[in-house]
């Protein structure tokens, strides 16, 4: 149960909202690097944090992120045209350049300064890995680029997608950290799934549908670890990490590339699903790039030319009937990602969680909105930089370990939770 | 490869014709249909003090207002092997033995903050775990407090091992305590 007003905090991230405050002192993924493959292509116009905007690539391979509507009439720059340096709008051709700087008016003499006075709002957007990232707040607070392991591994061992979904941020992140309902919601995909199957450890997860919880708090967020009885004497545990605020990772299963996710506020009643796959120390082998692009393992099949699934609540998120009776998929619902959210935009818009029933299996939900709390309020009145804005915090990984049943999991893994480039992550 | 249509709608209305049970469902206009009674507090929730450091931040938490929660100190001296021995003091309320304090339980939070806790830890965890109530453990400093934090670990169902106040009063909001 969290209170009406706490909610509304954790859930809102428009402009002047104090989670949306906290969200802007980030680098966030605003678009795969797919969307603006060469210079001078189609721009896209995108919402993040209940902002709209038009990403474009200039001539020079400049990527701009601008407001995305012209300063003379406020018609849309998605119907304009990217060329020559700029982008321009199609009602009366004035132009803007990556800073939104307006750059032309053409109705104004040659020699006029009159542009020099117009500027649209824009953010830095830079290409790191297959995604291209954007920092929304205060420019003279820009922090360093991220670090995240996935995005800083050669090309041809990540692979980055993305998927809409139509529910707020923060429900949609807390499947991210919630251990539990894998061995019921996904039970099906452990055993089918090909970029899950074959593992070792799928076996504890599918034997001991009652896993303990250790909670361990992060420089940068939380580690959730999920204990579930191995052989005699012997635990298995899968360590989730999350970095505040939107940074989740799943635990490894065998040899299998290592994923996760961001959680990106579009509005606060959409989001991005930002998922990735990589393998720190091989690259990704023809068939493992296939499946990811088809669809399997944490991403989704989407609706060719969007990033829209195939599977949504439009067409009942495709349920099969006759696959939940026969056990394919524990809900219906075939495919990791779809099966989380389907259920997770069944709970409406913005779930109300004043409703809720948690139970101490939960902890890992309830810390991670005590620490979002804390760091939004932190941040509103003494301006204290929330954890996961330091690239330091970003090196992290999940691991998948066989502890002896003394061990405590942090202990023990606190090498297999940390980065280090070149070697192997820790998986069963 | 996708292309530039990639902007959601900006609201949820499903398209008109749309026969899709989930669409309709999913919108916030629906939201509004839940059945709106009120959920009931939990009524079993025991928070159990193990050591004199546990048992001051425990009469703290206590002094807020809560539903229904009990809070406890517990007693293990002279409890031996046996978590039937164990004495149960309330914070505000009754001492009496563990089975009174157990019998309508359905969760119980234990509370340590050193390794003197570590034989009460694993008694009333173990004493839990044979009458299938749910429990946590929250150390106060687990890294200083290694055998308590290994002791709770086979029963707690959940196991903070760097827990401090705002992290009991978090959990006893979440569950309606």
């Amino acid at each position: 149960m969290l209170r009406r007003e706490i909610n509304d905090l954790l859930t809102q991230t428009g402009p002047k909202t104090p989670m949306g405050e906290m969200f802007r002192q980030y680098w966030m993924p605003a678009l795969l690097a797919e969307e603006l493959a060469e210079d001078d292509c189609p721009q896209v116009r995108i919402k993040l944090l209940s902002e709209r905007l038009v990403a474009f690539r200039d001539s020079e391979g400049r990527y701009g992120l601008i407001d995305e509507f012209c300063a003379h009439r406020g018609a849309s720059l998605w119907f304009g045209r990217v060329e020559e340096g700029g982008i321009r709008c199609a009602y009366h051709g004035w132009k803007f350049d990556v800073t939104g700087q307006c750059v032309e008016v053409p109705s104004e003499a040659d020699n006029s300064s009159f542009c020099a006075n117009v500027k649209l709002r824009s953010y830095p957007l830079v290409k790191l890995g297959d995604m291209l990232w954007t920092y929304m707040g205060d420019p003279a607070t820009i922090p360093p680029l991220p670090q995240w392991e996935f995005a800083l591994v050669p090309p041809e061992q990540t692979y980055s997608s993305k998927r809409w979904q139509q529910s707020n941020w923060l429900q949609a992140f807390e499947g991210g950290i919630d251990s539990s309902h894998v061995t019921f919601l996904h039970s099906g995909g452990l055993k089918s799934d090909p970029l899950f199957r074959g593992a070792k450890g799928n076996e504890y997860n599918l034997h001991d549908t009652k896993p303990f919880f250790e909670v361990v708090d992060a420089e940068g967020g939380l580690f959730v670890g999920a204990r579930r009885n191995a052989e005699e004497g012997k635990y298995y545990w899968r360590i989730t990490p999350w970095i505040m605020p939107n940074f989740t990772m799943v635990p490894p299963r065998g040899d299998h590339p290592i994923h996760g996710h961001f959680w990106v506020p579009i509005d606060d009643e959409n989001c991005w699903a930002y998922s990735f796959d990589y393998h720190p120390v091989r690259a990704l082998t023809t068939d493992e790039r296939q499946a990811m692009i088809d669809g399997h393992g944490v991403h989704s099949e989407n609706i060719p030319g969007t990033y829209r699934p195939v599977a949504n609540m439009d067409n009942d998120y495709l349920m099969d009937r006759e696959a939940q009776r026969r056990g394919d998929y524990y809900s219906g619902i075939k495919g990791i990602a779809i099966q989380d959210s389907s259920l997770q935009e069944s709970m409406g818009p913005i779930v109300d969680r004043t409703k809720e029933r948690l139970v101490p299996a939960d902890s890992g939900i309830i810390k991670a909105r005590q620490k979002l709390r804390k760091a939004v309020l932190a941040l509103r009145d003494e301006g204290v930089t929330p954890p996961g804005v330091d690239p330091a915090h970003h090196h992290v990984r999940s691991a998948a370990v066989v502890l002896d049943a003394k061990e405590a999991f942090l202990d023990s893994c606190r090498d297999a939770v940390r980065v280090v480039p070149g070697t192997p992550v820790a998986s069963v | 490869m996708p292309g530039p249509l990639t902007y959601p709608p900006t609201t949820q209305v499903p398209p008109a014709r749309t026969l899709a049970s989930c669409a309709r469902a999913a919108t916030a206009a629906e939201l509004a249909y839940r059945i709106d009674v009120p959920i009931a507090p939990s009524r079993g929730v025991r928070v159990v003090a193990l050591d004199d450091g546990a048992a001051a931040m425990t009469a703290r938490v206590a002094a807020r207002e809560w539903v229904s929660a009990r809070f406890l100190v517990a007693d293990a001296t002279g409890a031996g092997d046996d978590p039937a021995d164990m004495l149960l003091h309330g914070i505000g309320g009754p001492s009496a033995g563990l089975e009174e304090h157990l019998v309508d339980a359905d969760v119980v939070m234990m509370i340590a903050s050193n390794d003197s806790a570590a034989t009460g830890a694993y008694l009333l965890g173990y004493a839990c775990w044979q009458r299938s109530i749910m429990t946590a453990g929250l150390v106060l400093d687990g890294l200083a407090a290694p055998e308590v934090v290994a002791a709770l670990r086979p029963h707690a169902r959940v196991l903070l091992p760097a827990a401090d106040e705002s992290d009991i009063v978090e959990m006893l909001i979440a569950l309606r305590a």
